[in-house]
């Protein structure tokens, strides 16, 4: 078939395609990451492009913006190549650097983390330098008869197996290193495996990966296992944000496509590999010193990440095709480390709490004491455990992807020029944003949204319920899908449209609030214990991070507790995943305690929805569950005179981002 | 040995709301009603008190029913084509305590009636009879929010009950009835947790909880009844652990709900084994009431004068002191 040259502005990139294919995919040919959280089905109208020429078919954009329109723009997924062509991608369209949470810059992981409190490091791999006795015409037993010899008489390690590409390599390095000999020996369940052999000592460190595969974003922590130092971390976009933003459309993607599957194991392997090399070329480490990869994710990633199929995820009963998978080799799956590495997976509980919940459950040592703690991770969905001790509840609560920007007017993703704070002036109505990377703002983030409800609640422009009320300020209109407030001008806007927050945002944001909410008091009747009861509270999670506590509060997000019981755990899932890889002990309890949780399924019975009708209410039906919020006004005319409390978190004017954005 | 009766100790009661006003109140009723007040889960004497009994509005439109049932225009006649005659027959034979007045031609499809007549409509109903009026719109939000403000404004004073304010157009009509002195009804659809929300939201606005009467929607029998039933039970027991946001009385639509019922409307030949139809209907309106006034309702919108007089010889009977 006929190809076609197709050249993306203002990038210069060419990319050659067959006749009809679909414009979104030449571009991710050409290497440039546009934005298409509904994975090319033409929905989000964010794709958005400008043809400078060529010719092409084109079907209706129904999803697309009337101003973008105007501009002569066009939705890429729903183009296909008839011709060459010269396209340009604006900078909204496109993805750039996101807010990749790499966790804490603690270097020496094993210092301030609870697990390695009461517990010494026993890293799965762990490097052994041993002298061989040389074997003679009386003694000519085998040479792995001999390592295993020195194994259990040096280091008492018993019934040890070995790879067999180190059984290939033994022979030869024993000799030339005169019979002392380093190898790497990966221990799991009790059961040593050699990895790796080479001739002579080496006191180079052993190395271990932990990995956290997100839907958004994958990061990759290098840790020396022998001190537990973090030498170096990388992350960046998962490559199947293309297939689809959220992890429903990315199983759809692999029900619709017959490669689907496999495109999407691919993108995240993709994804895992270029982030390897750059930390290992970065470090000056070879590949083959890598014994060991230890990964945690949502139980779809997880699933697609071994390229398992997903499709019953989706489906009632909701059953996944497995909960801990088998310790796999690298070389099963193309990864780019020694090919015989251990390559770990931390166990699911459920089709929507995962890896990444368990591993954060073990990192924050929940179970330590009997104090009742709620861990919360939100993300594109919102992962919930509750917990001691004694017992451990946990739930997922569909929130959508609203906090991620996504299914909102002007939403985006928490990167350069997401405005992530702002404060609404009572009088005027002004609007005062900060932004991530102090640019001007092209668009509103999760964190930025919370802020923005909250204000929009104090200044009175919206009701308890997210209805706009009646108000003469030029900020409040009426827009092409009803009322809305213009958050900024289009002249001081990154993107030259008005940036606004919609009533539709708003029912969105209610709902996406209202689930994690109404999780939460849904395991707490379970249970039968109050908020109040709740000693700690846990967020994790990317978004965590950048969370305003009181604005979270404010808007009935998180229960109404004293602001020093918040804790944010940053990136728990990398945590967790390190804590399995310099922990066998670590290892045996990921795996008791995704057994141990309780998961409570809350599409089953009418409980969790008469809690979420409830909580569609700023903060919530039963004020008197946020009992500091009830000095706050009730009437609008109230909310005009302000109060302070809790201002101070905030910067004011269009500054940066709160202080707690400024990790990472 | 004498039996103790356990008896429940409630701490809330339902608000006491006053429709109408009489002349030293401002307005022209010959008498105003007085609903709520129930310390008690419904009809529990002996655990508090029922001091006002449930009322009967009779519901009347300012334009003539064609659809409606014909054993329910049967009982009116040619008065069911003048809303003010319709009324004053209503209050005369058809047992109204008060008039729920649709103003169902402000429909741009049922006549397109502007403002200037719908508040004429209503200064006639007002004029005619002497019992306290309440005044509905016609459902569609853009209209209302023109028509009740009018009327609301040149009633100034009557305390009419106002309606219909939902989530989406609360704050025009709840704005309207407190300038002007009146009472509101506040609309949801089936669900408690969005009844107390817009009670919320209303109040908020500043208008005083004995100003609200809320409607959380029924279902008649058959079509749904056992959700509100479920609805005002949970909203009276709510209530009587002190919740003032949910502690308001209850109208409810019997008559619109009862006679949509297939049961209804089918002839006798269709189902030879249901019996007389017009008997049939007046029954199922009946009997729709009767349920629902053990969940609670105060006020009870109805529309046969026969099924009137069967609820209200059930309310005497109920309002009796029990033996206990």
């Amino acid at each position: 078939m006929e190809k076609h040259l197709i050249t993306f502005m203002p990038d210069n990139v060419s990319v050659a395609v067959r006749e009809g294919t679909n414009l979104l995919a030449a571009a991710k040919q050409a290497g440039i990451d546009m934005s298409s959280p509904c994975g090319g089905r033409g929905t989000c109208g964010k794709c958005a492009v400008k043809v400078i020429s060529g010719s092409y078919d084109s079907r209706e954009d129904a999803h697309l913006s009337e101003d973008l329109k105007a501009q002569g723009l066009v939705l890429a997924c729903k183009i296909k190549v008839r011709g060459p062509m010269t396209v340009e991608v604006p900078t909204q369209s496109r993805l750039t650097e996101h807010k990749v949470l790499l966790g804490s810059k603690r270097t020496r992981f094993t210092k301030e983390n609870d697990f390695f409190a009461t517990r010494k490091m026993n890293p799965i791999c762990h490097r052994y330098c041993l002298r061989l006795d040389p074997p003679d015409l009386v003694d000519n037993q085998s040479d792995w008869d001999r390592l295993q010899n020195a194994l259990r008489k040096q280091h008492g390690l018993k019934d040890a197996t070995i790879a067999i590409s180190c059984l290939q390599a033994l022979p030869a390095a024993a000799r030339l290193g005169n019979w002392d000999i380093t190898v790497t020996v990966g221990t799991l369940l009790g059961v040593p495996k050699v990895l790796t052999v080479e001739p002579g000592h080496t006191t180079r460190p052993t190395y271990g990966l932990a990995v956290d595969i997100g839907t958004t974003t994958v990061v990759v922590a290098l840790l020396d296992t022998a001190t537990g130092r973090i030498l170096d971390k990388a992350g960046t976009y998962n490559k199947q944000s293309v297939y689809g933003s959220d992890v429903i459309s990315r199983i759809i993607y692999t029900d619709d496509h017959p490669e689907g599957l496999a495109l999407l194991q691919k993108a995240v392997l993709d994804t895992l590999n270029e982030l390897i090399d750059g930390l290992l070329a970065k470090n000056g480490i070879d590949p083959r010193e890598i014994p060991v990869l230890v990964h945690g994710g949502n139980t779809v990633m997880t699933h697609l990440f071994l390229g398992i199929p997903a499709t019953w995820l989706r489906l009632e009963p909701y059953a996944p095709a497995v909960t801990a998978p088998p310790v796999l080799r690298a070389k099963e799956l193309e990864l780019h480390i020694n090919p015989d590495a251990l390559v770990v997976t931390i166990p699911s509980v459920a089709a929507y709490v995962g890896g990444d919940i368990t591993a954060g459950v073990l990192a924050t040592q929940i179970t330590r004491s009997e104090e009742l703690t709620l861990f919360i991770d939100i993300g594109t969905n919102g992962e919930l455990v509750l917990g001691n001790n004694d017992w451990l509840v946990t739930c997922a609560c569909s929130a959508g992807p609203a906090f991620e920007g996504s299914g909102i007017a002007c939403g985006m993703r928490a990167m350069e020029g997401a405005i992530d704070s702002l404060e609404i002036d009572r009088e005027t109505l002004e609007a005062h944003c900060g932004t991530i990377g102090k640019i001007k703002p092209r668009g509103i983030c999760g964190s930025g949204l919370i802020c923005a409800l909250s204000e929009l609640k104090r200044a009175g422009i919206i009701d308890r319920a997210g209805k706009m009320l009646p108000h003469q300020n030029q900020r409040i209109r009426l827009g092409s899908e009803g009322m809305e407030y213009v958050l900024v001008w289009a002249d001081e806007s990154g993107s030259k449209q008005d940036i606004v927050i919609t009533e539709g945002d708003i029912k969105n944001l209610l709902r996406a609030k209202g689930a994690i909410l109404a999780g939460i008091r849904t395991m707490l009747n379970l249970v039968q214990l109050e908020m109040q009861d709740i000693a700690r509270v846990y967020i994790a999670g990317g978004f965590g991070n950048y969370l305003n506590i009181s604005d979270s509060v404010r808007i009935g997000l998180l229960p109404d507790l004293p602001r020093e019981k918040f804790e944010y755990v940053g990136n728990s899932c990398i945590q967790g995943a390190m804590t399995v890889l310099l922990s066998q002990e670590g290892l045996a309890e990921s795996l008791d305690l995704a057994n141990r949780m309780t998961y409570l399924e809350l599409s089953n019975g009418n409980q969790f929805m008469d809690e979420f009708i409830s909580a569609l209410f700023i903060p919530h039906t039963d004020l008197n569950l946020f009992p500091s919020l009830q000095t706050e006004c009730p009437g609008s005319a109230q909310a005009l005179r302000g109060e302070q409390e809790g201002d101070a978190e905030r910067p004011t004017g269009a500054g940066g981002p709160p202080p707690s954005s400024q990790e990472s | 040995m004498p039996v103790q009766i356990l008896k429940e100790r409630n701490s809330g009661k339902i608000t006491c709301v006053t429709l109408g006003a009489t002349a030293e109140q401002g307005g022209t009723r010959a008498c105003t009603i007085t609903v709520g007040g129930e310390s008690s889960l419904p009809w529990l004497h002996f655990e508090g008190e029922t001091p006002n009994k449930p009322v009967v509005a009779v519901e009347v439109l300012d334009r003539y029913p064609e659809e409606w049932n014909d054993a329910v225009k049967a009982a009116y006649g040619d008065a069911m084509k003048d809303a003010a005659t319709w009324a004053k027959a209503a209050v005369e034979c058809g047992g109204a305590d008060l008039i729920y007045l649709r103003l169902q031609s402000a429909d741009p499809e049922l006549g397109a009636s502007t403002p200037e007549q719908c508040v004429a409509t209503v200064k006639k109903v007002l004029a005619t009879v002497g019992v306290p009026v309440a005044v509905i719109g016609c459902g569609i939000d853009e209209v209302d929010n023109k028509v009740i403000p009018a009327v609301a404004e040149a009633c100034a004073g009557e305390n009419l009950l106002l309606g219909l304010a939902t989530t989406e157009n609360y704050n025009t009509i709840v704005a309207a009835a407190m300038v002007h002195k009146h009472t509101v009804i506040a609309q949801s659809p089936l669900d408690i947790n969005m009844c107390k929300q817009l009670n919320i939201l209303i109040t908020e606005m500043g208008i005083p909880a004995d100003r609200i009467i809320v409607d959380p929607s029924i279902g008649g029998l058959g079509y749904g009844l056992e959700y509100a039933y479920s609805v005002g039970e949970r909203a009276r027991i709510g209530s009587l652990q002190g919740d003032k946001m949910l502690a308001l009385p209850v109208i409810g639509t019997v008559g619109f709900e009862a006679w949509k019922a297939k049961e209804a409307n089918v002839g006798a030949d269709e189902f030879p084994g249901w019996g007389d139809q017009a008997e049939r209907g007046i029954l199922w309106e009946t009997v729709t009431a009767a349920s629902l006034l053990q969940s609670g309702l105060d006020i009870l919108v109805m529309r046969h004068p026969e099924a009137i007089a069967l609820v209200k010889k059930n309310v005497a009977d109920l309002m009796a002191p029990s033996s206990l």
